[in-house]
């Protein structure tokens, strides 16, 4: 995937040549980036949707890191975050969405991660020796220090 | 549409200086940074505090006591097997060089994706287990594997290239400080012996004409496709002087190329299985991990090269490569990788060490700089900060250290 390595030849500031050719449709408005890049990004918003949605379905195996570097790459589309009027209208849901499981699961794990460390053994009893890190690895014979 | 910026006047387009020290800052930011990590691994994670004891030593027969053999044996040992480690470099080099000319470049890419992963879990994971243990982190092992899976899948993704520049950037920084820092556990010889082989290997790789360096880059212009290599490309300087975001500035890829060399070891399999048998590995195998890592330490260890890609057609200087135009400099991750190797040796020994090398690092990659603006073709990175940086490493031990010292001792100074 070469970054704007097929390039947009054609792509008319502000619409205008387009206009001007008489097709009275305006193109897809140019007035806005999708991505976080800008120029050094991806020029178009069909190939926006393309990434947002593939980042969104592969999110769902466990991957929220993967939903945040979505969100972070089309940040433009969530710029205007309560407006009613975006300049993407079809890769907005999909920011949104991965936003929200983001959030959701980030949540939830930090919930657990902190209730683990925090609780400790109260908690859990002896079962949590089990399950630290670095009794894990001490275990399993990970371990690279003395 | 244009008629924007005729009420107020314009500013005055950005001079050759301005571009010029944004371009260098883009590029020795991350060397910085990927330095400055691996000298606070180093320190955070030495020996004594907690940290590994150097596990390598046990593979890399160096010497088996160091204070019973002489010097000699040991740097005998040493230039052995930094012999070992260029041998193979140079025919992973050789090997990558055939699959691009049979333009196996898709599975390249995959490959580097997927070695990348892999060092990003094992070393990365590996790295990350020390550092829990060393700070006393309650983290359960279910949250470690998760965060721990989303970074190494996220870190193949970016390496495809599908994500925003700076996720790749940190990512491929990230990459060379893991490398670096296990690197860094060879033993002290072996270091400075291998640093020394590799900045000659790549200035013999790259400017001899039979040097597959140079044959890959040349390949690659003549084809103008890119290298399929881990590059850390610095992100080009945009003019923004024009009013409206206009048409995405036209991309020309390769005018004259320089080359990383990715190598295409398949030794991450190697490192795999050398990580979990800690014993009983052979010097030819470590020497295998060591080198590559796949592809990731491939282009890291044998890329040592800076690029300069033309990104946008100026009318002034269309066709240079050089830090004037239009182009992203381009450095490959063996460069980060061998630079913070040196830096966290130096500072294994005292930070005063580390810093000086910081300094010749830098000024050798500045003069460096400076010959790609001149000569315009793909030039090794390596040699010249290699070659400052063990010169004022000696230095730095053998002479400024005394004075240092028996000026505090004294209250002169410092």
């Amino acid at each position: 995937m070469e970054r704007g390595g097929e390039v947009d030849e054609e792509s008319n500031p502000l619409g205008g040549s387009r206009a001007a050719a008489g097709l009275g449709v305006p193109a897809t408005p140019f007035y806005a980036w999708p991505t976080v890049d800008g120029q050094l990004g991806l020029e178009s918003e069909d190939k926006a949707v393309e990434y947002a949605r593939r980042f969104f379905f592969w999110g769902f195996f466990c991957l929220p890191w993967l939903w945040a570097v979505n969100c972070f790459y089309f940040w433009p589309a969530l710029r205007g975050w309560p407006a009613t009027s975006t300049p993407f209208p079809r890769l907005r849901p999909y920011i949104v969405r991965s936003a929200l499981g983001f959030l959701v699961f980030t949540v939830l794990l930090a919930s657990w991660a902190l209730t683990f460390a925090i609780g400790g053994e109260q908690v859990f009893g002896p079962a949590w020796n089990n399950l630290v890190m670095y009794n894990v690895a001490r275990k399993l014979d990970l371990t690279l220090w003395n | 549409m244009a008629t924007a910026n005729s009420g107020s006047p314009s500013p005055p387009p950005p001079s050759i200086l301005d571009t010029l020290g944004e371009e260098i800052v883009r590029i020795v930011a991350p060397v910085s940074a990927c330095m400055l990590l691996v000298v606070l691994l180093t320190a955070v994670l030495s020996p004594s505090s907690g940290g590994p004891s150097s596990i390598l030593t046990d593979i890399v027969s160096d010497s088996t006591d160091s204070s019973s053999s002489s010097w000699v044996e040991q740097l005998g040992a040493a230039l052995l097997n930094s012999l070992r480690f260029v041998v193979l470099i140079t025919a992973l080099t050789f090997l990558l060089l055939l699959l691009f000319y049979l333009r196996c470049t898709a599975f390249l890419r995959y490959y580097m994706a997927f070695s990348s992963t892999l060092v990003l879990a094992l070393m990365g994971g590996g790295l990350f287990v020390l550092l829990l243990h060393r700070f006393d982190v309650p983290l359960d092992c279910f949250t470690f594997l998760v965060l721990l899976f989303n970074f190494a899948i996220v870190g193949a993704v970016a390496v495809l290239g599908a994500v925003p520049i700076a996720v790749t950037q940190g990512y491929l920084v990230l990459i060379g400080v893991l490398v670096a820092y296990w690197f860094t556990m060879l033993p002290e010889w072996t270091t400075w012996a291998l640093l020394m082989a590799m900045a000659l290997y790549d200035l013999a790789a790259v400017l001899l004409p039979v040097g597959p360096l140079r044959l890959l880059v040349e390949l690659a212009i003549s084809r103008d496709e890119e290298i399929p290599a881990l590059v850390y490309e610095a992100r080009p300087v945009v003019e923004h002087h024009e009013g409206a975001p206009t048409a995405p500035p036209r991309r020309r890829l390769w005018r004259e190329v320089r080359g990383s060399s990715p190598n295409s070891a398949s030794n991450l399999n190697a490192y795999a299985s050398v990580a979990t048998e800690s014993q009983g590995e052979e010097a030819r195998l470590v020497t295998v991990e060591e080198g590559r890592a796949g592809e990731t330490l491939a282009s890291a260890l044998s890329v040592p090269l800076l690029e300069q890609q033309l990104q946008r057609a100026r009318e002034d200087d269309d066709d240079g490569i050089g830090l004037g135009t239009s182009g992203a400099i381009k450095l490959g991750l063996g460069d980060f990788i061998f630079y913070s190797v040196l830096v966290g040796r130096a500072a294994m020994y005292d930070f005063m060490t580390a810093y000086a090398c910081y300094l010749a690092i830098i000024a050798g990659l500045g003069i460096t700089l400076l010959l790609l603006a001149v000569y315009r073709k793909a030039l090794p990175a390596l040699p010249v900060s290699i070659a400052f940086g063990l010169v004022f490493y000696f230095l730095t031990r053998l002479l400024l250290e005394v004075f240092v010292v028996q000026c505090s001792l004294n209250l002169v100074m410092f």
